[in-house]
């Protein structure tokens, strides 16, 4: 029973775990919490919908396409609201607010678009699963894991071994002192909205192979990821994964022990308790801390 | 015309809600995201109160909203220690919480199935039931709620609050309790919530958690940046603006599909033009800092 939990825990903490990478990476070059994340998750599942079932195209290419526009949605929401307010030097609080203010309207359009109603962007016949370890686990979930961990892996690498990557940790500790030495900040922000974004559109459309999608599914994922992203350590890139299964698992270990119905309300007492006792994370960082 | 009084009385309620989180929000610079969980207290205790033990909804109202005031300590105490962003998190999964508890508790809050037939509030035994009435009691305590407001920022104790709001360190330096002060702004605005979640609970007559969402505190929150931050007379506007101006929509004859998420994205793009033209609200007076 308690390999199935860790499965369960696995799979969904490695999609909190993408979703965190994002937030993670946006959040270290701009340094508020960019709460419209979620909504663009939910974009990356209801495009790769339009293509791959009401356009019917090919699904690879069709989540190719949903992951590269779920990009350029994140970018538009940086050049449209959060490129003004970085002008008129506006605190971070007003860039939560405009946040949560494009997440409502995003949300809300794909509700007008779509409808309230599930959509699934399954189709065939469900498969059994693989035995493993006393677990069961089905070809989609084990997708989930691999993908997740690629991008993880990849991602760490970009940021530690590229040019760009670097230009991005140095924007990250110092923004100012990265413009002294000839690093466009704007570009390094343009880049993290990019990549950020199109992880989070690669959550969403890996979590609709495995449930179904509504236009409110970006609420969940995007407190799950700031929790995750958190809880991991914020700003840190490991950190974030190994929150989103932290997370995971110990939502799933509630739901086997006490109920599903509760599982919101434990995530986020423990993210009170990471606030209030150890707000660096389990990776310690130092830029979470110090503006508490 | 029945309609457009329900709606007035509506409109109080929310102005009760937004004179309470202004006070919090406007007047001290705390961002307090969890506003719905303090009117879900004071609904909660007070409906159950009337419902279990035939308690008189006056007192119903006055003990739901202690309560409220007693959450307020318990959120406001751990997590007012938090700054900017973060004390907005753990507000806002504080209203996540209480949502959740009140959507899972099924034995005593009867889940998502709510609680129907909520007495109303009676005067010398006679129950009242006319919208006309409930319109008068709610002026009435939107009045009440008005003047201690406007008791408590014009008093020695709101330009400490102001003084939290502008800077904190010189309001420190100069041998406030910064602390203590926050706690207090934060339980009185609970208080504050209650009453009006209750209000709410005894008109409507019925209660269920989506009334209380995390959607309906930013909402509150809304109002209060969109009336002014720090104006009591931008409350007024701010809630009924934004309580009217959406019911307009449905005398254009949109279906609920269409009108629902088009005043939502109303709403949301609100939010944004506000933060980018006049963070500070249009009668308000203090940015964010």
């Amino acid at each position: 029973m308690i390999n199935q939990i860790i499965a369960n825990g696995l799979v969904a903490g490695a999609v909190y775990g993408l979703v965190a990478l994002g937030f993670t990476l946006i959040y270290r070059s701009v340094k508020f919490f960019h709460f419209a994340h979620g909504v663009v998750y939910a974009a990356g599942a209801y495009i790769a919908y339009t293509f791959a079932i009401s356009l019917s195209i090919n699904p690879v290419i069709s989540f190719f396409l949903a992951v590269v526009l779920a990009g350029v949605v994140g970018v538009i929401i940086d050049r449209l609201v959060y490129l003004p307010l970085r002008k008129c030097k506006a605190p971070s609080l007003v860039f939560l607010l405009a946040s949560f203010g494009v997440f409502i309207f995003i949300q809300n359009l794909l509700q007008l678009i779509y409808g309230a109603q599930i959509l699934t962007i399954r189709t065939g016949p469900v498969k059994e699963g693989h035995h493993f370890l006393g677990a069961v686990i089905t070809d989609t979930q084990i997708l989930i894991l691999v993908a997740s961990f690629v991008l993880c892996l990849a991602l760490w690498m970009f940021v530690k071994k590229t040019k760009l990557g670097k230009a991005m940790r140095a924007v990250a500790d110092d923004r100012i002192a990265a413009s002294v030495v000839g690093i466009n900040p704007e570009r390094i922000i343009l880049a993290a909205f990019a990549i950020g974004s199109a992880l989070a559109g690669a959550a969403g459309i890996l979590i609709s192979l495995e449930t179904n999608i509504e236009p409110t599914m970006g609420m969940n994922a995007i407190l799950k990821g700031i929790i995750a992203s958190i809880i991991g350590g914020i700003g840190s890139i490991p950190g974030a994964m190994f929150g989103g299964l932290f997370l995971g698992i110990a939502e799933n270990l509630d739901i086997w022990k006490i109920s599903a119905g509760w599982k919101d309300c434990i995530a986020f007492v423990i993210l009170i308790a990471f606030l209030l006792i150890r707000p660096g994370g389990i990776m310690g960082v130092k830029s979470g801390g110090e503006r508490l | 015309m029945e309609y457009f009084l329900h709606i007035l009385v509506i409109t109080g309620i929310y102005i009760i809600l937004t004179m309470s989180l202004n006070l919090v929000v406007g007047y001290t610079g705390l961002a307090a995201l969890g506003h719905a969980a303090f009117s879900c207290m004071g609904a909660y205790v007070s409906s159950l109160l009337a419902l279990n033990y035939g308690l008189s909804p006056w007192i119903g109202l006055v003990l739901g909203a202690c309560v409220a005031a007693l959450l307020g300590i318990v959120i406001g105490f751990p997590s007012l220690r938090l700054k900017g962003d973060y004390l907005a998190l753990a507000t806002f999964g504080s209203g996540i919480i209480v949502y959740s508890v009140a959507k899972n508790w099924v034995a005593v809050t009867r889940g998502p199935m709510g609680l129907p037939g909520i007495p109303g509030f009676s005067i010398f035994g006679a129950e009242i039931s006319s919208v006309w009435s409930y319109l008068i009691l709610v002026a009435a305590f939107v009045v009440l709620t008005y003047l201690v407001m406007r008791r408590i920022v014009r008093s020695p104790f709101g330009r400490v609050l102001r003084a939290i709001r502008d800077d904190e360190i010189a309001a420190l330096a100069m041998g406030k309790n910064v602390n203590k002060y926050k706690i207090i702004v934060f339980v009185v605005g609970a208080f504050f919530a209650g009453v009006a979640g209750s209000l709410y609970a005894h008109y409507i007559t019925f209660i269920d958690p989506s009334s209380f969402t995390v959607m309906e505190s930013i909402a509150v929150l809304l109002m209060v940046v969109f009336g002014g931050m720090g104006s009591l007379a931008g409350s007024f506007v701010g809630a009924a603006i934004l309580v009217i101006f959406p019911e307009l929509l449905r005398f254009l004859g949109m279906p609920s599909s269409v009108a629902a998420p088009l005043r939502q994205m109303i709403y949301g793009l609100l939010l944004i033009v506000l933060m980018l033209y006049r963070p500070q609200g249009v009668l308000g007076k203090y940015r964010w800092k």
